[in-house]
């Protein structure tokens, strides 16, 4: 297997093969960093586009594509507080602040940084790990990834903000959300009021636009022009070789790698859940938790290298048993499959070359992604986003409708997107938290979906959930980082009284 | 006599009308609406049949696939139904789910809202256990099934799906009962399958051929040996009657011209014999069997009568 | 006194809370017609929401009762109005005009309005951004934005 992949490489550096690459990896970038557009949405746009292409030139953009949108949606996020992609919603948190304290140029470099690192663990994962990883995907059955889902929900009380109750709504939002369509299991309609377009659910792009770059959209509109929040001249860049001895996160990077690719091997639960993850794991363990959420470095590094390592390691089971890890792993499958790469243990005996290449694009995408990323985005990016807000705020109306309106090619989305706008503009007024109704859209119906083929296959008997190492070791693990912290708190709280 | 005579006028022009409509068709690009996302199994589909249907329709032909995912292909479907009938907007048809929501939900369009062209793919169902499981032949599976009823766990992709009519059939034709395991669709099924989360599962032949190794196959639902994988048994061969499987096809909107749907279906029966056609679709796992006109009209409509029967016993939703 | 009652029901928390409730109980209904299995996680969340918005509601009107003001939802109502209201005619007007005609016009409409004036800046962002997508949707990806239902199919 490893002669097979010393034997890919030549293709790969086939100079239309790399230039796909290197390509792919500016327009992800590009793509990411326009609030509105996302990987899913740019990867389904080309699928049919590739059906002329040669395989490593279809797949190179592709690769390219996944790893620079990773990375370029956290440039609105850590700049207008938009995250790009819905994996870049963890790095408002900590990226927003410190743009606001003009560290926003450094924001910028960790997250480069942080994703090229998380993209190059995911691609050796794939590259070196995918068969004995497919196996663990094949201990989670539905009971265990109802587990999961149950894990990373629970980590919602982490993100519920100032106002518990007002979190805790978010969060029934999200969950309610995420119902909406056919029923899993028999098919019939949830609150779908006869409309065929919402048989299959809210996408996650249609709402995370609608909460998250609409509201911010407004305030470019609402406020008088002169008072601009963020501009390059306050982003504080320096050479990137400056900034690197100043990044010292390496169990953060380790953590989140780690964390990245395992959400990534699990169907259905995405780069979103791995940087959420990655971000409270990195606060629960920090020196100074009280300081995340205000402009902590660490945080976009957390959240950053999650994200990207979810990247190649979401392939592992879309390759070998045709399931993707995420949505976006989920379109690239279909780019897969129309090169005649139709997933499984065969794959890898019949097209060594094509599978194995297209894992090396991934490495190089990871590993162009400092280098293209680091000089683009801190310098030209940065400025576009500095253009009047007038105009700025009427660009990103009109990204909003095409990145919308690409997903499915239809206007009912665009509809649909409004509407969540004008709850997320309310709910940003009245600081409601957001990241809790993403969360809940992501694991709630997903939750539900594992529960009740758990349930079916153990004939009702509840006692399924229960009937397994893996199971029980995900319940003891969400019960030590759930109640432990409380615990924790409580412990220490009673002997300050005493 | 008025009337007579506004009947042969009506009928002249629309003889007119056709022989004009022969001399040009197709003078404009023909779209063709896949009602799933690029990259799926019925988009990959038409993108390979495309070019072959251009090259045998000739005067330059184009055809335009155009991806309306959404509701299991529905909106796609409905949107071919209401199309103009003038032969420049066909559609992509798969059975027997589309027969199978105008039963289960409100449908825009029934069977008879179609010119039907060809089914260009049918994918048999197999019947496959988990290593786990020990079941490893038929005779195996039945007898624990009569056992034991309602022990054995079926993973398959859906409810009202070819899959859940394939376990129908087995239950009657052998007096058993299973539980229905039903994931989201057919990648999640065979990776439960391989975990040895459920013991048995009905998938289509295309989707276990490259997991033959890991999974028992115990048989293929056809009358004859797929083409698709020569070495799997049917199960007729092992004394059980059980024919179904997944289809895939081409329809146009109801009242097409009669010489424009002539000029089709003679481009779409010529794709049976073409063999860098029939390469191209193995290599994207689509196992080809083309049925064209009448005859697929008539498989459209027995469909319909067998997932209507179901409904009327044992509604599914 | 019927002045200061009135106000503390336009509250914004607190006509969020009762919209939500609203809302929730609305959608309650459907959630009947449903098999238990079916409307157990849904009518779950839906009483949650009621539940909370209860609690907010009477936490923010205990607020009001204790003289706090509640802090508006924005100090520009018209500017708010208006960028929603430009955002939905631009969505109608695409779906129904054609995607690149109310694009065109959009940008610079909206850019002017909010306080951009520089006509050179305007026609250049027009032209740029139409430009682009045009030749990375339409002309690289043949990717079809609506061409307007009001021209007919």
């Amino acid at each position: 297997m490893y002669s097979d992949l010393l034997h890919a490489l030549p293709d790969v550096f086939a100079w239309t093969n790399f230039a796909a690459v290197v390509i792919g990896v500016i327009a992800g970038i590009v793509v990411g960093a326009m609030p509105g557009l996302s990987a899913t949405m740019a990867i389904s746009v080309l699928v049919p586009f590739t059906f002329g292409l040669e395989p490593l030139v279809a797949l190179g953009l592709m690769a390219g594509i996944y790893n620079g949108a990773m990375y370029g949606g956290a440039i609105p996020a850590v700049l207008l507080r938009i995250p790009g992609t819905p994996a870049a919603v963890a790095t408002t948190f900590d990226g927003y602040p410190m743009a606001q304290k003009g560290e926003g140029g450094f924001a910028l470099q960790v997250a480069v940084v942080s994703s090229s690192i998380g993209g190059i663990a995911s691609a050796f994962a794939l590259m070196l790990l995918a068969p004995p990883l497919s196996k663990v995907t094949l201990l989670f059955g539905p009971s265990e990834v109802f587990w999961v889902a149950v894990f990373g929900l629970a980590s919602i009380i982490f993100l519920l903000g100032g106002n518990p109750i007002k979190g805790l709504i978010s969060a029934c939002f999200g969950v309610f959300v995420s119902v909406i369509g056919s029923d899993p299991i028999y098919g019939n309609d949830r609150f779908t009021f006869g409309q065929l377009e919402m048989l299959d659910g809210i996408n996650i792009v249609i709402l995370l636009v609608g909460l998250y770059a609409l509201p911010p959209v407004i305030d470019l509109l609402e406020t008088p022009l002169k008072t601009d929040g963020v501009n390059s001249s306050k982003l504080g860049t320096e050479p990137i070789w400056k900034a690197l001895p100043r990044m010292k996160y390496w169990k953060t990077w380790l953590r989140g790698s780690l964390l990245g690719i395992w959400i990534g091997i699990l169907p259905g639960a995405g780069g979103s859940m791995a940087a959420f993850m990655s971000y409270n794991e990195a606060r629960r363990t920090s020196k100074n938790p009280e300081k995340w959420g205000e402009g902590e470095p660490e945080g976009v590094a957390a959240a950053e290298v999650a994200n990207n390592a979810d990247t190649a390691s979401a392939l592992i089971p879309a390759l070998t048993l045709g399931i993707p890890g995420t949505a976006v792993a989920a379109v690239m499958l279909g780019g897969l499959l129309v090169h005649g790469l139709q997933p499984g243990p065969m794959l890898f005996r019949d097209n060594p070359d094509i599978v194995f290449g297209f894992m090396w694009q991934f490495l190089f995408g990871a590993i162009l992604l400092v280098l293209l990323g680091g000089s683009l985005a801190t310098n030209s990016f940065a400025r576009l986003l500095n253009l009047p807000r007038p105009l700025l705020g009427s660009v990103i109306i009109v990204l909003m409708l095409i990145g919308v309106y690409s997903i499915h090619g239809r206007m009912f989305d665009v509809y649909l997107m409004l509407g969540f706008g004008a709850i997320g503009w309310v709910m940003d007024r009245l600081k409601f938290p957001l990241p809790p109704v993403v969360l809940g859209l992501i694991l709630g119906g997903f939750a539900e979906e594992n529960l009740r083929l758990a349930l079916r296959i153990g004939r009702g008997d509840p006692m399924v959930l229960f009937q397994n190492t893996t199971s029980l070791i995900l319940v003891a693990l969400t019960v030590a980082v759930v109640v432990g912290p409380t615990l924790k708190k409580r412990f220490i709280d009673s002997r300050k009284k005493a | 006599m008025l009337n007579i005579f506004k009947k042969t006028a009506i009928a002249g022009a629309m003889i007119l009308s056709a022989g004009a409509a022969l001399a040009e068709y197709p003078e404009k690009p023909i779209q063709v609406i896949v009602g799933y996302s690029a990259g799926g199994g019925t988009d990959v589909m038409a993108r390979t049949a495309a070019p072959f249907i251009e090259k045998y329709l000739g005067d330059g032909a184009s055809l335009v696939v155009k991806n309306m995912p959404g509701a299991s292909g529905q909106i796609g479907v409905t949107e071919a139904a209401n199309a103009d009938p003038d032969g420049y907007t066909l559609g992509t048809f798969n059975l027997p789910g589309m027969m199978a929501r105008t039963i289960d939900r409100e449908a825009e369009y029934d069977r008879d809202s179609f010119t039907y062209l060809a089914n260009v793919v049918n994918d048999p169902n197999v019947i496959v256990t988990s290593k786990a499981s020990g079941l490893d032949t038929l005779d195996k599976l039945l007898e624990e099934a009569k056992a034991n009823p309602l022990a054995i766990t079926v993973g398959m992709s859906s409810l009202g799906g070819d899959d859940h009519f394939a376990l129908i059939k087995l239950e009657k034709a052998t007096d058993t009962e299973f539980t229905i395991v039903p994931f989201k669709g057919s990648a999640p099924a065979r990776t439960a399958l391989l975990g040895g989360h459920v013991a048995m599962g009905i998938l289509n032949i295309s989707e276990v051929a490259e997991f033959q190794d890991q999974l028992n196959v115990l048989g293929v639902a056809t009358n004859e040996r797929s083409q698709f994988a020569p070495d799997l048994p049917t199960f007729k061969e092992q004394g059980l009657d059980l024919v179904n499987g997944s289809m895939r096809g081409f329809i146009a909107p109801a009242g097409l011209p009669e010489d424009v749907q002539a000029k089709l279906i003679e481009a779409f029966s010529q794709l049976s014999d073409d063999q860098e056609f029939l390469d191209a679709m193995a290599a994207t796992a689509n196992p080809v069997e083309v049925v064209t006109g009448e005859e697929f009209k008539q498989l459209t409509s027995d469909l319909y009568d067998l997932a209507n029967g179901v409904w009327q016993t044992t509604p599914w939703n | 006194m019927t002045e200061s009652r009135k106000s503390r029901l336009t509250r914004p928390e607190t006509l969020t809370a009762v919209g939500i409730i609203l809302v929730a109980a609305g959608f309650l209904v459907p959630t009947y017609d449903l098999r238990a299995i079916s409307a157990l996680l849904p009518a779950a969340m839906l009483i949650g929401l009621i539940v909370l918005s209860v609690i907010l509601l009477l936490a923010d009107q205990r607020k009001a009762s204790a003289g706090e003001d509640a802090e508006p939802m924005t100090k520009a109502p018209k500017r708010v109005i208006g960028a929603f209201l430009m955002i939905v005619s631009y969505a109608l007007a695409c779906d129904f005009v054609g995607f690149y005609v109310s694009t065109a016009i959009t940008i610079p409409l909206v850019a002017w309005t909010f306080g951009y004036r520089s006509p050179l800046g305007l026609l250049l962002a027009t032209v740029i951004v139409v430009g682009t997508i045009w030749a990375i949707f339409d002309y690289g990806m043949s990717q079809d934005f609506p061409t307007g239902r009001f021209w007919g199919r």
